[in-house]
């Protein structure tokens, strides 16, 4: 025990959490009016402040802005021009964003697109390329016309399949990887290096471009993190959007606490959430959860499965008016009873 | 053909009406329409450029002020006119009617240029104000120097001066206000202002002239604490009292019931002793000049029973009574000022008993200058340990100069030095904002102190009461008008070791009327949880808290109970006498009481 003690620097029955959540939340309540700062850079646009702490505690499924950064391995790296190329194939460009006008043509099952020059040029991107790339992920007959605009043949003349073709090109990408955003490139301020930040997130198709260094990828969205690269990723993503997003507001919380939170919301081998629907939901005791939220409900349950409540937690001990199991209340002291039986 | 883009569209009040092709010269048309009388002075009109609509207004509730009309550079309001208003030849009224002045709104606002003052009239200026001060509101320029301040400062000297003890009403002693406080020495201030003359403030003044020395002493004023010259509180500074108005009815119930004013008789239910009742008069109603303190009965009341069946019930032929009498809650006290019988449009009579009470300044009292600078009295100090000038003059109050440089009220320094200024010569000074210069008023007043053998930026050297010894700093010193709020110690202190509990759940009440505790509140338990005192946690929580003594059944987890005459424990479900005294929270076993009654049974399981 001493041993373990002396190893940890956390003396045994410390309610590490209940600081962490102090540490934490008082700094949290000098936040609330200073968000909404600095205008700038599009990636300095992303969620901050306590809405992003809200966000990630509530372990929302999608970030509001998702930010990723796809760094460049060795050969890429020191070059603008290979990063640019890399920021090429990522920036998603949406077909409606260049069209200026779609005109179907029933009679012969013909789907003409206008396309917008100016939008065109400024995307850098040909009909040529368009039309390829419609070829390639709708599977169209698209070629290029008179005019530089696509013709794209459906081969049939049913009214309502050219009109479901049609609305699908509005949604199409002529660009990109879908979800990605726009991705430009960006320079470190330290190594000097070139990478891509793109306004979107879907790294596992980022992953596959030529000149990605896709061990050094990184997403702001949990969720995907921990699909591709697993838990231990997402705990670690988790606590340094924290701690990046504290730091941003000049609010200085040690390392260990946050830590601490990021660990308990993925201990369980998927991203718990602090709230009735994780973390606190899933508590062990009946009473601890009915005295936090929906206590109807938790009561109800348990009178119908006939739970027990083993008096664990620190809540439960409190409403009965035990003494809590931590800090002087986790050492017991006990007699041997045989002893004091022999006396008599 | 009028194109769409170029309609610009009117509104009467928010409501389309129509629309017109050139906005400008229609806007012009209604104002001048109205400058001549022709249409209601009460009309705003205002086009708004940006979105190319022309709103109306001459609807209720909107609030309107008064600017002189400019046109071509030239203010309608000629010399020839102010002096026949002087002359009291003409009145407002007539300026209003002949085109000189006129009220614009919030919106009109938008479209005119105003000049602050004449001098600032040029060609695109359409309105000149009537008076700078007008920029502020009335509550603002009853303060000197507003301009010299901070806004947010503004905003808080607005609340205190509401909360400031005067002379609110020179019938005081006739009316019978539930709470009222009068100032025994009211003083004018001397840094007034033309408002604060206007409205005739001095005439019911709310504060004193304080000297006032920026000073630290001993760290008795930190954070906004003030400390207090004894000998000054002893001369009646700052000295009030206190009134306060009890009342009660002799209602009528139906069926024929009433109250009734009297010393309630012993065989009265809920009589609260003989003691009680013993200063009132044989009408049930204590007498003016009469010494009460808390628990004393004011006003003695019968009223017939709550609930019906008790007055039948019992059969006895006396009815039955219940106490209903004014007594004085605790911390109260004082002294009958007057007592008046009236009666209510319902024909019952009603008592109205004030007891007054002196307030003289102690620690915890409230105090705030006009420039939202308010503080707390932390100590009164004997005259011979206050510091001293050079002259022998000793401050009534010490002002902690931490607490000036980040609320940047410069406003408060410089009626320091005006105060002092108006002291050494003996007239009032006039503090309007916008009437001089920072630096000329600096000028001005350093020269009257400097006539006078004093410093002319307001600094003494002082030396410490306690030591004799000069301090090494000089101090700003300097007469400042200070308000007593209302916020006193003696009105608010409360204690409580131990006392009532609320019936339902066991823990102690809440609050000063019902001698409560203060409330050990959630963030409270996390931070002893966070500590890990576990034993102190669990006296809070339980031990000086809702502790209940329960027996718990050994054998089917369910309370039991204890027959004190065969001296056993029993447990009313499985008749077993195994059972345990365990103590829980009441609450606890309220809520075991409470899932029971929705057919639940819980159990409890002991480990030993």
């Amino acid at each position: 025990m001493a041993k373990q003690e002396s190893k940890y620097g956390v003396q045994a029955g410390e309610p590490v959490g209940v600081i962490a959540a102090q540490s934490v939340g008082e700094p949290g309540t000098q936040m609330v009016l200073r968000t909404f700062h600095f205008a700038g850079i599009a990636a300095s646009i992303a969620t901050s402040g306590l809405p992003r702490i809200i966000e990630l505690l509530d372990a929302k499924k999608t970030p509001s802005t998702p930010i990723s950064k796809i760094y460049l391995n060795e050969s890429s790296k020191k070059s603008f021009a290979k990063a640019d190329e890399v920021a090429k194939k990522i920036s998603e460009i949406e077909m409606r964003s260049i069209t200026r006008r779609i005109v179907e043509d029933f009679s012969k099952g013909k789907i003409l697109v206008m396309l917008n020059a100016q939008a065109m040029q400024a995307a850098d991107l040909t009909a040529g390329h368009a039309a390829a790339r419609l070829k390639k992920d709708l599977g169209l007959d698209a070629k290029v016309g008179k005019h530089g605009n696509i013709v794209i043949g459906t081969h049939t003349k049913n009214l309502k399949e050219v009109r479901a073709i049609a609305v699908k090109l509005t949604k199409s990408i002529v660009n990109g990887i879908e979800g990605a955003g726009r991705a430009m490139v960006a320079q470190d301020q330290k190594t000097q290096e070139f990478y891509v930040e793109s306004a979107g997130s879907n790294i596992e198709p980022m992953m596959e471009i030529d000149g990605v260094d896709s061990s050094r990828i990184y997403t702001n969205d949990i969720f995907e993190m921990y699909r591709v690269f697993g838990i231990e990723a997402a705990r670690t993503t988790l606590a340094l959007e924290l701690k990046k997003t504290l730091e941003e507001q000049e609010i200085s919380v040690n390392e260990r606490h946050i830590a601490l939170i990021a660990d308990a919301m993925t201990s369980s081998g998927t991203i718990q959430s602090i709230g009735r629907h994780g973390l606190v939901g899933k508590k062990e005791s009946v009473f601890a959860r009915a005295a936090f939220e929906e206590t109807v409900k938790h009561l109800i349950n348990a009178a119908a499965f006939g739970q027990i409540d083993y008096m664990r937690g620190v809540t439960e001990n409190i409403l009965v008016g035990k003494q809590i199991p931590l800090g002087t209340g986790s050492v017991k002291l006990s007699i041997k009873r045989e002893e004091g039986k022999k006396k008599k | 053909m009028v194109k769409i883009s170029d309609k610009c569209y009117v509104h009467l009040n928010g409501k389309a009406i129509g629309y017109v092709s050139n906005p400008q010269a229609y806007v012009k048309e209604v104002r001048t329409a109205r400058r001549k009388g022709l249409i209601s002075g009460e009309v705003n009109v205002v086009y708004m450029e940006k979105l190319n609509e022309i709103h109306i207004n001459t609807d209720r509730g909107r609030a309107r002020k008064p600017y002189i009309i400019v046109e071509e550079g030239k203010s309608r309001f000629t010399k020839e006119l102010a002096e026949k208003l002087e002359k009291k030849e003409i009145d407002f009224a007539y300026l209003i009617r002949s085109g000189i002045v006129e009220f614009l709104d919030a919106e009109e606002e938008e479209n005119a240029v105003v000049a602050m003052t004449e001098s600032e009239v040029n060609g695109d200026t359409t309105h000149l104000e009537v008076d700078p001060v007008s920029i502020f509101g009335f509550t603002v320029n009853t303060a000197p120097y507003p301009e010299a301040n901070n806004v947010a400062r503004h905003l808080m000297f607005a609340s205190y001066i509401k909360q400031a003890q005067g002379l609110y009403a020179t019938n005081f002693n006739l009316r019978f206000e539930s709470r009222a406080y009068i100032l025994f020495y009211p003083q004018a201030p001397l840094v007034s202002t033309s408002t604060y003359e206007a409205l005739k403030l001095s005439r019911h003044a709310s504060g004193q002239n304080f000297v006032v020395a920026l000073s630290t002493f001993y760290g008795y004023n930190m954070q906004d604490a003030v400390v207090l010259n004894k000998a000054a509180v002893d001369r009646g500074l700052a000295r009030s009292m206190f009134y306060k108005t009890y009342s009660d009815e002799e209602r009528r119930y139906p069926g024929g019931q009433k109250d009734v004013f009297k010393i309630p008789p012993a065989t009265t239910e809920g009589y609260l002793g003989e003691h009680a009742y013993s200063k009132l008069s044989d009408d049930g109603v204590i007498e003016p000049e009469m010494q009460v303190e808390e628990g004393d009965v004011l006003i003695g009341k019968v009223a017939p029973p709550r609930f019906l069946e008790e007055s039948i019930g019992a059969g006895g032929l006396e009815e039955k009574t219940r106490d209903d009498s004014t007594t004085l809650k605790p911390g109260e006290g004082g002294v009958v000022d007057d007592v008046i019988f009236t009666e209510s449009p319902g024909a019952t009579r009603i008592v109205k008993v004030r007891v007054r009470s002196l307030r003289i300044p102690e620690a915890g009292d409230k105090f705030g200058s006009r420039h939202g600078q308010k503080g707390v009295v932390a100590l009164i100090v004997p005259h011979e340990d206050m510091p001293f000038t050079e002259n022998g003059v000793v401050p009534d109050l010490l002002l902690n100069p931490h607490g000036i440089p980040s609320r940047m009220t410069f406003g408060h320094l410089l009626e320091t030095l005006a105060g002092k200024a108006s002291a050494m010569k003996g007239t009032r000074t006039d503090g309007t904002a916008f009437t001089q210069t920072g630096s000329d008023r600096l000028d001005e007043y350093g020269k009257i102190i400097e006539a006078h053998g004093f410093d002319k930026y307001g600094e003494e050297v002082l030396y410490d009461g306690v030591t004799g010894r000069p301090f090494k700093a000089k101090l700003f010193t300097g007469v400042v008008y200070y308000n007593r709020l209302h916020h006193m110690v003696s009105n608010k202190m409360q204690v409580r070791s131990r006392g009532t509990v609320q019936i339902l759940t066991h823990q102690p009440t809440e609050g000063k009327a019902r001698l409560g505790g203060l409330r050990f509140g959630e963030m409270e338990r996390d931070v002893l949880v966070a500590y890990g005192a576990s034993l102190l946690l669990k006296e809070r929580m339980l031990d000086q808290s809702d502790k209940a003594t329960v027996l718990i059944c050994k054998e089917c987890g369910s309370i039991g109970y204890r027959d004190y005459a065969k001296r056993i424990n029993i447990c009313p479900l499985c008749n077993s006498n195994n059972l345990v005294e365990v103590e829980i929270s009441y609450a606890f076993k309220l809520l075991l009481d409470e899932i029971k009654s929705l057919h639940i049974r819980p159990q409890v399981g002991i480990e030993e």
